[in-house]
């Protein structure tokens, strides 16, 4: 540009007006960061009114009202994780899986070591039937960060794992983490106990079932119920001598529950078993004589009863029972089961096997028939 | 077009006028002048840059109060819910049609209309000039269409209110008219940068579809124009983009080729949607003046019953599409979303209510995207199981086949997203698009709303595709071998006697060129001994020289008094390859066209 006064006089009035238009220039800015802040305060508003709305509905188990006010919720406030968790948790409730399951896959791609995320994404799995998913994320909410109580929550996640697993016939996973649990579990939390011991029941576990309920019964000794379930674990695991006191304890704390044919078959159990230390011969002798003889009967009746019925279903069997019965009988006497152990053995071995032989044909009376099938089963592998 | 008239009258009178002391002559005015301090005067091509930070400023913050007026009417008119009352779904972009089209046609005239197509007919035909009541036009109108859930998006009237403010700017400044002219594109990047928060693809776009070059005194402007409004933007509305991207990753590369397919389907639906807007458009506007006045309401109306069944399709929507990018809907729900915000889209445009095209493209991109990629997952499991990419792709897609910009559209994307591994299928995805829409739809959207408004503006897509004729489409043999520096008079003569050619060329040892008439020779001997050396008789100017790959326009430049150029190879000067004469140049035009 030349020196000629027309365009000095012109880059004069460019630079007066470049700097004159700094004051509109601040204007609008003050314009602008006065309209922006109120929306931004407006957005902030709103997101935390839908926010509490859908927190209520959520309460209240409307949990499709608040899908949509934690939806409104978020359109003001998109980034917020919290917000995003909520709404997901109620479309989780809501049975919308598929949505769920995408807001959760979202907060884990910002938070993959989110304990909470993960526990729903491994419940919204579960639900599709995806399984190795299902532990995947169960595993990773265990090891994953919990905002509070993170031991109590891994060890809720945990115990949710083993219900998944034993759902799924994965025992042996099961009963490695129920261990674990178990391990972890602090002395004084019985309903957690309780929990785990419920578990091992299902795990197939029961010696160890037993030992959470004890466990949970320190806190609080009379607790009928944590009385029951010992008593019932013992009993499933047919540890007989454990499983009475707890039975009887139960049944006295609490007269309503419905122990008392249970404890009935324990106590029977523990009158007719010939194998219970401590026992002299003569009481053993006596115990398998008794045992002989009941079994007999049972053998007696029972074919009594498939021959009304004209069953021809395992006659084979019975006439091998009633065979061995008749040279068995020869033999067997008082005398001669107290000075034969051997004997006493081989008589106990045959009321085993026709107690287990009749149940599969004729319905076990509750009792003593039931009582001697107990206790076959429970020294079934020759371990007496 | 007083206030343009008056305003291209200004720019020949620079009189000095504002804040200046009383000056008695011209004489004693030019010497005040010249006392004023030296280091408070600038360039013109510096006032330029800094004006187009300020003008990036301005337009940052005008975006920024569009934004939030647009999300304020919203908040009045159908309150703070997501799904509003359906009497308020039906009566408000009715109602809010009338007042809109009460306004367009009795105050902003100007608001009517593509702010691109606008902003370039201010370039090519008003000499950068856009009416400052056009931009408060759009701003209102476009604010309350948008607001009552008309299916358009506010990034083209922000493209024209950058360019407007600008253009405001440029003539308060007195600025030449072709800086001038180059304002309006500036202030267009600037605003479609801050309503994109896409600096980069707003440089492109503008430079794609506004100006059609990469001139040098415009990019820069341009970028800082670009770059500025966006910090101010993102100053007020934080830098989030406009979508939250999920990561992607091509698992496999065969993939790609359901990227392929969603091209042919972009390419096919962006085509439709296309012809659409071609067919109804014009009709619309044949109607009777009055019926301007209803058209916009009866969008309105039809888009409230479409909106009680599915209300993602009013409004701008990139909350759906960022729903839709988190696989929030199912492919069933992608596809009719998709297809129906066409219609709700075509419904509004058609209608003449102001609002751009470019959130309602990335709306049906992002759907039909989905859609297509859930339905190839249905079919082939083994494919990735997000729709997200193939939203994002589907965005490209439908940017690229329905607004022909294949260069914004992948670098929207990528920018939009900050993902680079997804610019492989988008670039192939996106190239189907283009191809198709450009197969079976000769003119491009933008021209093709031009040409129906009436006006001839450059087609930057025919720009683009125009063959570009070269140094080697016009060179021809030389008939004869050129004269060497170093040959005597008589050498030269004997030479230039049997060359059908009636300019000699010569070439010196050190590569250098010059040239002799025929005539000139003769003469030379009449008056030196014919031993003398050439180099010694030829005047000292250097003749220039041409490379094959050389664009002929430029050679005109070039060939003004030489009858003969030597065209040498880039290895080389002495290397002659040809020769190019003024007619062989006209020739070869002739022959292309």
């Amino acid at each position: 540009m030349s020196d000629e006064p027309s365009n000095i006089a012109l880059r004069y009035i460019q630079r007066r007006v470049l700097l004159l238009s700094l004051f509109p220039l601040g204007l609008l800015f003050a314009i602008t960061a006065t309209l922006a802040r109120t929306y931004h305060a407006r957005e902030a508003g709103l997101a935390r009114e839908w926010f509490q709305r859908g927190n209520n509905d959520f309460s209240a188990g409307n949990a499709a009202a608040a899908v949509d006010d934690f939806r409104n919720a978020l359109s003001y406030d998109p980034e917020n994780n919290q917000i995003q968790l909520r709404l997901a948790e109620a479309l989780l409730n809501s049975g919308r899986f598929t949505e769920a399951n995408a807001y959760f896959q979202s907060l884990w791609d910002q938070n993959p070591g989110s304990g909470e995320v993960n526990l729903n994404l491994a419940r919204i799995s579960a639900q599709m039937g995806d399984v190795n998913r299902t532990v995947r994320h169960y595993r990773e909410a265990i090891n994953g960060s919990w905002e509070s109580e993170p031991v109590r929550q891994r060890t809720s996640a945990r115990l949710e794992l083993c219900g998944f697993l034993l759902q799924n016939g994965r025992l042996n996973e099961a009963r490695k983490e129920l261990a674990v649990a178990a391990a972890d579990a602090p002395q004084g939390e019985a309903i957690l106990h309780e929990q785990i011991g419920r578990l091992f029941l299902k795990a197939g576990d029961p010696a160890k079932a037993v030992r959470e309920f004890e466990a949970a019964l320190q806190t609080n000794p009379r607790q009928s119920q944590w009385l029951e379930d010992a008593g019932k674990a013992a009993y499933e695991g047919g540890d007989y001598q454990k499983a009475e006191p707890y039975l009887s304890k139960a049944n006295r704390e609490n007269p309503s529950n419905d122990v008392g044919e249970l404890l009935s078959t324990v106590r029977a159990v523990l009158r007719g078993d010939p194998y219970l230390s401590g026992l002299s011969d003569e009481e053993q002798a006596h115990r398998s004589w008794r045992g002989f003889e009941q079994g007999l009967e049972r053998l007696r009746s029972c074919v009594a009863i498939r021959r009304a019925r004209s069953s021809s279903d395992s006659s084979g069997e019975f006439e091998n029972l009633t065979k061995s019965a008749k040279g068995l009988k020869d033999r067997v006497n008082l005398r001669a089961l107290s000075s034969q152990p051997e004997l006493r053995t081989e008589t106990m071995s045959f009321v085993f096997r026709i107690e287990k032989v009749t149940s599969q044909s004729c319905r076990t009376p509750p009792g003593f028939d039931q009582a001697l099938l107990l206790i076959g089963k429970k020294y079934e592998g020759g371990d007496q | 077009m007083t206030e343009q008239s008056q305003s291209r009258g200004a720019m020949s009178v620079p009189a000095p006028a504002i804040g200046m002391e009383p000056a008695e002559t011209k004489e004693e005015r030019y010497r005040w002048l010249k006392s004023r301090p030296r280091s408070l005067t600038l360039s013109e091509g510096n006032l330029f840059l800094i004006l187009a930070v300020i003008i990036g400023l301005f337009s940052g913050m005008a975006v920024v109060c569009f934004r939030i007026s647009i999300e304020w009417i919203r908040l009045a008119l159908f309150g703070s819910a997501l799904a509003p009352s359906a009497v308020r779904v039906l009566l408000v972009p009715a109602g809010v049609g009338l007042l809109v089209a009460f306004l367009i046609q009795r105050f902003f005239r100007g608001a009517r209309g593509s702010g691109v197509n606008q902003t370039k007919a201010a370039v090519y035909v008003f000499d950068g000039y856009v009416p400052f009541r056009t931009v408060i036009g759009k701003f209102v109108t476009c604010a309350l269409a948008i607001g009552s859930g008309q299916s358009l998006g506010p990034e083209d009237p922000s493209l024209q209110i950058g360019a407007g403010i600008a253009s405001v700017l440029g003539r308060r400044l007195k600025l030449s008219r072709d800086k001038l002219r180059l304002l309006a594109p500036v202030g267009a990047a600037a605003g479609l940068a801050a309503a994109f928060n896409a600096p980069v693809s707003a440089v492109l776009f503008v430079i794609e579809e506004v100006i059609g070059t990469w001139s040098a005194g415009a990019l820069g402007a341009i970028v800082l124009a670009a770059v500025s409004s966006v910090v101010a933007m993102r100053w007020f509305l934080g830098s989030e983009p406009l979508f939250r991207v999920p990561a992607y990753n091509l698992a496999h590369p065969a993939e790609l080729f359901a990227y392929a397919l969603l091209g042919v389907v972009g390419g096919v639906v962006s085509l439709a949607f296309l012809k659409i807007i071609a067919y109804f458009r014009p009709r619309l506007r044949d109607l009777p003046e009055w019926t301007r006045y209803l058209q916009p309401a009866i969008a309105g109306l039809a888009i409230g019953l479409i909106g009680l069944r599915l209300p993602q399709t009013m409004g701008a929507g990139y909350l759906y599409v960022d729903q839709a990018l988190h696989n929030q809907y199912a492919w069933q729900m992608l596809a009719i979303l998709g297809f129906a915000k066409i219609l709700t889209t075509s419904l509004s445009f058609v209608s003449g209510t102001p609002g751009g095209m470019f959130a309602p493209t990335l709306f049906i991109g992002a759907m039909i995207g989905g859609a297509v990629g859930g339905l190839e997952h249905h079919f082939f499991p083994q494919l990735a199981a997000s729709l997200g990419p193939f939203e994002l792709v589907g965005i490209g897609t439908f940017f690229a086949g329905f607004l022909r910009v294949p260069i914004t559209s992948v670098f929207m994307v990528v920018e939009t997203t900050g993902s680079y591994s997804i610019a492989l299928p988008l670039m192939i995805s996106n190239t189907i698009a283009y191809l198709i829409s450009r197969r079976y739809q000769d003119v491009a959207l933008f021209d093709l709303l031009a040409r129906q408004d009436g006006l001839e503006l450059p087609s930057m897509e025919e720009q683009r595709e125009q063959v570009v004729l070269r140094v080697e489409d016009a060179m021809r043999k030389m008939e004869s071998p050129p004269l060497q520096a170093g040959d005597t008079l008589a050498r030269s003569l004997e030479i230039a006697g049997s060359s059908p050619e009636q300019f000699m060329l010569v070439r010196f040892p050190t590569g250098r060129w010059a040239g002799v008439a025929k005539t000139d020779l003769l003469k030379m001997a009449e008056s030196y001994p014919t031993d003398a050396l050439l180099r010694e008789l030829l005047p000292t100017t250097r003749l220039p020289v041409l490379h094959p790959d050389q664009r002929l326009d430029d050679v005109l430049r070039l060939i003004q008094g030489h009858p003969l150029l030597p065209v040498v190879s880039r290895a080389g000067a002495r290397m002659v390859q040809g020769v190019v004469s003024l007619p062989d140049i006209l020739n070869a035009y002739q022959k292309a066209t």
